[in-house]
């Protein structure tokens, strides 16, 4: 019959929305306000899980985020893997599957591992899978033991969204506690920002037949938020869970259920003057054999499926207790008509008024559950005296059981605010804060409604803490951490084994890790381990509590940074127009996405390489150079300080000229190179490479603030403000000079290493002198405003002369020709300047320089250095891969260098290559051997020049 | 669009950089500039001329870019003393203007600065994040207005309506 375990009325459920879903391929009805929990209880199903490592059959536990017993993948446009079935909300459609099963919980093939229970103890593992390599076995493990995978797909439509959001409070949890806090501040006029995990506000009032001053706690509850939805300085949000508690009150929000369609989930960034913790407390199961049966619940959970979403998960229960709690429990069963068999107390003496709730029902005191009757369902127990004795059966397909409770302390924990026991409590409560924050209500240890709204009324809470049962005779694995297959076995082993402090038992057993993160279990676990070593809890203290505190969707977390988004990245004016040209789009550093080559139809890399190459080497070419980084220098102080960075002078140019410069860092290590021009007498123009810019800009802002705070030196980044096509090659005058231009540009006039103001193309622009490609080359800067326009020119006037865009790739091929040094390929953190041949760079007349002594120190104490050296392949159209090592004699022994670059020279139709060797530069003309996995790759070494060595053609 | 905003991604606008000591810039730049503010994360205004302090010794002046060589023709960047620095930067940044009821929640997912009004007034002006790149961000007229660096725009427009859609 559908839905046979529903109750006739009640609850917060629309009975006029029938929802239909379906549960490992059945198909089941539930109603609108249902969880995906609360309808499959409803519908009577009992086995809906197996268990992680022994493949137990596992039902429903818990009614929130505790749930320890029972996740589900769902699939369809809710794909999610591993969801606690208590958090799903049920929706038309809904399609969800049991995880760690196959075919299916009711009849699951890997329930043949609790044969072989005895033998795969906490640890086994890692003692049985070391040989021949713990790799080799971890995949079919892991899919054995494994959750639900991950989804295939991105989402069909919406998107996550990630926000940021500022509050004078922050209140996690909207139960009694938190709605009073809310209200208190809100009437005060701060701003608040209060979150609820609940799709409600009321927290366990929810489910409860609580009063507040004579009138139902629930319109208390309503009234409260209708007075907190009126007041604009408050933020309220349900279906949202603080999971995180950062640095500074930064607080992290997931909100599942944002009002707009088109977002999936919203991350909530919330910076909070101040943070109450209001986040309730959590039942503990009770330890005893087969205490993992389908039909063992939390009395908690019990009660919220009765009242909350009218189901009555059995006909015929026992309730199992150390507190007062489930006498409130057992009254809500029976008034919804599930006979309560009996309650197992297991203090010796309830109080009265406790007693006074459940006239009529059997109450058993100094009695606990010696034995569990059933497999895939709850039959019966075995109700024995705690001091032992064979005991009693009692019939029964429900059993309810409270451990007590235990106060939600992870995100005062995540603050990294302390805890201390409280005896009376047999909890970890709140002591001393760590940042602005504060508990109350159940999370600070009021645990009955009257501790924590005036007019509250409630039973006391009176309990006896039972760590687990200890009695003779007891069958069963007795669990502790029901999602990890933790029994109190395992933790025996694991103390036995030496594993005695609580976060190397967590570690051994992985009790208190996965989904649930053990809440209801853990205290458990740690009472366990001071029975077992005879210390009070307080000395064997809590693992640590770390986020989320529940599971979060990683899109949440990315907000809108994913595919296209996941990486800024930077255009110039030029992008598109390369884009459009069909070139083959990189990522150039510091986020700019520059061509790598254009390829025509038909055309490979290599081919478009060596046409771009070639029109560089024998007619013109021009690339978008605008990435690269600049800066404006002014000051006085400027001369002495370039003098101080760079390893050459600079203070000696002249207004127009410009000099190659090094930069090292303070251990003599090349920062960046670069070029430096003189504008004026005070004002100067440097330029970096396009991966540094950002560092360069931080190092020179760095010594002028802590080195040099005296100087009268400001920078002006303006590598956005000039633009700049690079026109390069033979023909590059006679390109400039058709575009047009009001400089002079003969060689005399405009030598190399110089700098020109004037139009170009009718543009004001600046143009520079340099070149990276060995050939005759203008830098071309105008403003971006321009540069469309002017590039548009520049291949317009250039087509005659066979003008060719040329890609970062064909800029590769031509350092390399010319022996022009990059860093990340030769400057690789180990070099110095005269390892690369660049000793003309290190002034030897400047008393100091940045890295100089480093430098000194360094060659000072002798030893090889590896040395840039060109190197050539005895086989011509022999490629080396790059980064390959270099051994003497090819032999398998220490690398005496490595190769830094190869390409095909388009100069000398062949594979050139450069290398870091050791001693390279006395070995020129010498035979190294590349060693390769396969293959030994004999190679003559080479001066690291191919082209031009007397830069004749740069110079033109 | 899931928010009641309007977005523009503006024109160009004259900027000029300066640096020095306050009395020197407002020695150079006369009348050519609103009087300089001297409160952190705080801006003035004279005319359509506006002035931002960036931080000790450093300010952004912003003008229509109508006015882009007029100011320069006053303040006369290459012809200033050494003691300061004056550098047209009109072209390294883009301005964006989220207008509109939800420009709040706009900026929420793209800043982590309190924007508040409460905290964030109509003369503030800051450095902060929009959508993790350095930003200067300020009041408008019935919303937010922030520049980032021009070479980011087209991202940082990807971003705002993949934001708003």
């Amino acid at each position: 019959m559908a839905q046979s375990n529903r109750r006739a009325a009640g609850g917060r459920i629309d009975r006029n929305r029938p929802v239909r879903f379906t549960f490992n391929g059945k198909s089941f009805e539930g109603f609108e306000g249902d969880t995906l929990a609360s309808a499959l209880l409803a519908n009577g199903v009992r086995v809906t899980a197996r268990s992680f490592k022994y493949h137990r059959p596992r039902g429903i536990m818990g009614h929130g985020p505790e749930e320890p017993a029972t996740l589900v993948e769902l699939d369809g446009e809710d794909a999610s893997g591993n969801c606690p079935v208590t958090t799903v909300p049920l929706r038309d459609g809904l399609s969800a599957r049991s995880v760690n099963c196959w075919p299916s919980p009711d009849f699951d093939l890997g329930g043949i591992n609790q044969l072989f229970a005895r033998f795969i103890p906490a640890g086994f593992y890692y003692k049985t899978f070391k040989w021949p390599n713990w790799h080799l076995f971890e995949p079919s493990i892991r899919k054995a033991a494994g959750l639900a995978a991950a989804p295939s797909a991105p989402p069909a439509q919406g998107h996550f969204e990630a926000r940021n959001a500022h509050a004078d409070v922050l209140i996690a949890g909207a139960g009694p506690a938190g709605l009073q806090a809310a209200l208190d501040a809100g009437r005060a006029g701060k701003r608040v920002f209060l979150a609820d995990e609940g799709t409600e506000a009321g927290g366990s009032l929810l489910s409860r037949n609580l009063t507040v001053g004579g009138r139902a706690a629930m319109d208390w509850v309503a009234d409260t938020v209708a007075e907190l939805s009126k007041m604009e300085n408050v933020i309220h949000l349900q279906n949202a869970t603080v999971w995180a508690y950062r640095e500074h009150n930064l607080m992290i929000v997931n909100e599942r259920a944002p009002d707009q369609n088109s977002i999936l989930e919203r991350s909530w960034r919330v910076r909070a003057d101040e943070v109450v913790i209001a986040t309730g407390a959590t039942e503990r199961a009770l330890v005893f054999g087969d205490n993992d049966r389908p039909g063992v619940m939390l009395a908690s959970s019990v009660q919220a499926y009765v009242n909350r979403w009218g189901v009555t998960p059995g006909k015929h229960a026992v309730l199992f207790t150390n507190n007062n709690s489930v006498y409130e429990v057992a009254v809500d069963m029976i008034a919804a008509g599930i006979a309560v068999e009996a309650i197992l107390d297991s203090r010796n003496e309830v109080p009265q008024a406790a007693l006074d709730l459940v006239s009529g029902v059997t109450v058993h005191t100094g009695t606990v559950i010696g034995g569990v009757r059933g497999r895939k369902s709850v039959r019966g127990v075995r109700a024995v005296p705690k001091t032992g004795g064979s005991g009693v059966w009692i019939d029964c397909e429900l059993l309810a059981c409270s451990g007590g409770w235990s106060p939600t302390v992870h995100l005062w924990s995540q603050s990294r605010s302390t805890l201390r026991f409280d005896d009376d409590l047999a909890a970890f409560c709140p002591d001393q804060p760590k940042q602005a924050c504060r508990a109350v209500g159940a999370a600070a240890g009021n645990l009955t409604l009257d501790q924590i709204i005036e007019g509250g009324e409630d039973l006391s809470y009176g309990i006896e803490p039972m760590w687990r049962v200890d009695v003779s005779g007891q069958r069963g694995k007795a669990f502790l951490d029901v999602q990890n297959d933790v029994a109190v076995s395992d933790v025996h082993l694991a103390l036995r084994e030496g594993y005695d402090n609580v976060e190397h038992v967590k570690r051994y057993t992985t009790g208190g890790m996965g989904i649930d993160q053990g809440k209801t279990g853990n205290i458990n676990i740690i009472g366990t381990v001071a029975m077992q070593k005879g210390l009070p809890l307080q000395e064997v203290g809590t693992t640590t509590f770390r986020s989320p505190y529940t599971p979060v969707s990683f899109g949440a977390i990315g907000g809108l940074r994913e595919n296209w988004g996941l990486f800024p990245y930077r255009h110039t004016p030029v992008t598109q127009w390369n884009k459009d040209n069909g070139a083959v789009m990189y990522e150039a550093g510091a986020r700019w996405r520059r061509p790598g080559y254009f390829p025509k139809a038909g055309e490979g890399l290599q081919e478009a390489v060596n046409r771009e190459c070639q029109a560089v080497r024998t007619g013109v070419g021009v690339y978008d150079g605008s990435p690269l980084g600049t800066f404006e220098l002014k000051g006085r102080d400027v001369p002495r300080f370039l003098d101080f960075i760079y390893s050459n002078i600079m203070s000696s140019l002249k207004p127009g000229d410009g000099r190659y410069g090094l930069m090292l860092s303070e251990d003599g290590l090349i920062l960046d190179d670069g070029v430096a021009f003189r504008l004026d007498e005070n004002r100067w123009l440097i330029s970096t490479s396009t991966g540094h810019a950002d560092a360069v800009n931080q190092h020179m802002e760095k010594l002028l603030q802590t080195e040099f705070p005296d100087w009268q030196v400001m920078i002006t980044t303006v590598t956005s403000q000039w633009n700049n096509a690079t026109i390069c090659g033979p023909k590059a005058r006679e390109v400039l000079q058709a575009v047009g231009s009001d400089i002079d540009l003969a060689p005399e006039a405009f030598p190399f290493m110089s700098f020109r103001e004037g139009t170009v193309a009718g543009f004001p622009a600046r143009v520079v002198r340099v070149s990276f490609t060995g050939e005759l080359s203008y830098e071309v800067n105008v403003a971006p405003r321009h540069m469309a326009a002017l590039w548009d020119k520049v291949m317009e006037v250039g087509a005659p002369f066979g003008i060719l865009p040329v890609g970062s790739e064909s800029s590769h091929v031509l350092r390399v020709e010319k022996g022009f040094l990059s860093l990340g390929h030769e400057v690789d953190g180990t070099v110095d300047a005269y390892d690369l041949g660049m000793g003309w760079a290190m002034s030897n007349k400047k008393p100091d320089y940045l890295g100089k002594r480093s430098v000194e120190l360094r060659r000072s104490g002798g030893g090889t250095r590896r040395e840039l050296v060109g190197i050539l392949a005895d086989d011509p159209n022999r490629q080396i891969p790059e980064g390959a090592p270099l051994t003497p004699g090819g032999r398998k022994e220490a690398t005496d260098g490595l190769v830094t670059a190869c390409v095909w020279s388009v100069v000398h139709n062949r594979w050139v290559g450069l290398a870091l060797l050791e001693d390279g530069h006395a070995r020129q003309g010498e035979t190294a051997h590349v060693r390769l996995k396969d293959d030994v790759i004999p190679v003559t070494v080479t001066k690291p020049v191919f082209h031009d060595p007397e830069g004749k053609l740069l110079r033109s | 669009m899931s928010y009641d905003v309007t977005i523009e991604r503006c024109g160009l606008m004259a900027l000029f950089d300066l640096k020095g000591a306050p009395d020197a810039v407002s020695k150079w730049a006369g009348d050519a500039l609103p009087s300089l503010p001297y409160r952190p994360n705080s801006r003035t205004e004279k005319d359509s001329i506006e002035l931002f302090y960036i931080g000790r010794d450093h300010w952004i002046t912003r003008a229509p870019l109508a006015q882009e060589n007029a100011m320069e023709a006053r303040l006369m960047p290459t012809d200033c003393p050494a003691d300061i620095s004056i550098v047209r930067v009109s072209d390294t940044m883009t301005f964006f203007r989220i207008v509109g009821p939800d420009a709040g929640q706009v900026m929420s997912i793209a800043c982590p600065m309190d924007l508040h009004d409460s905290v964030f007034g109509t003369d503030a002006v800051s450095y902060t994040e929009v959508f993790g790149l350095k930003a200067l961000v300020m009041r408008c007229q019935d919303g937010i207005e922030f520049a980032v660096e021009q070479s980011f725009a087209d991202m940082v427009e990807d971003y705002l309506i993949r934001a708003t859609a």
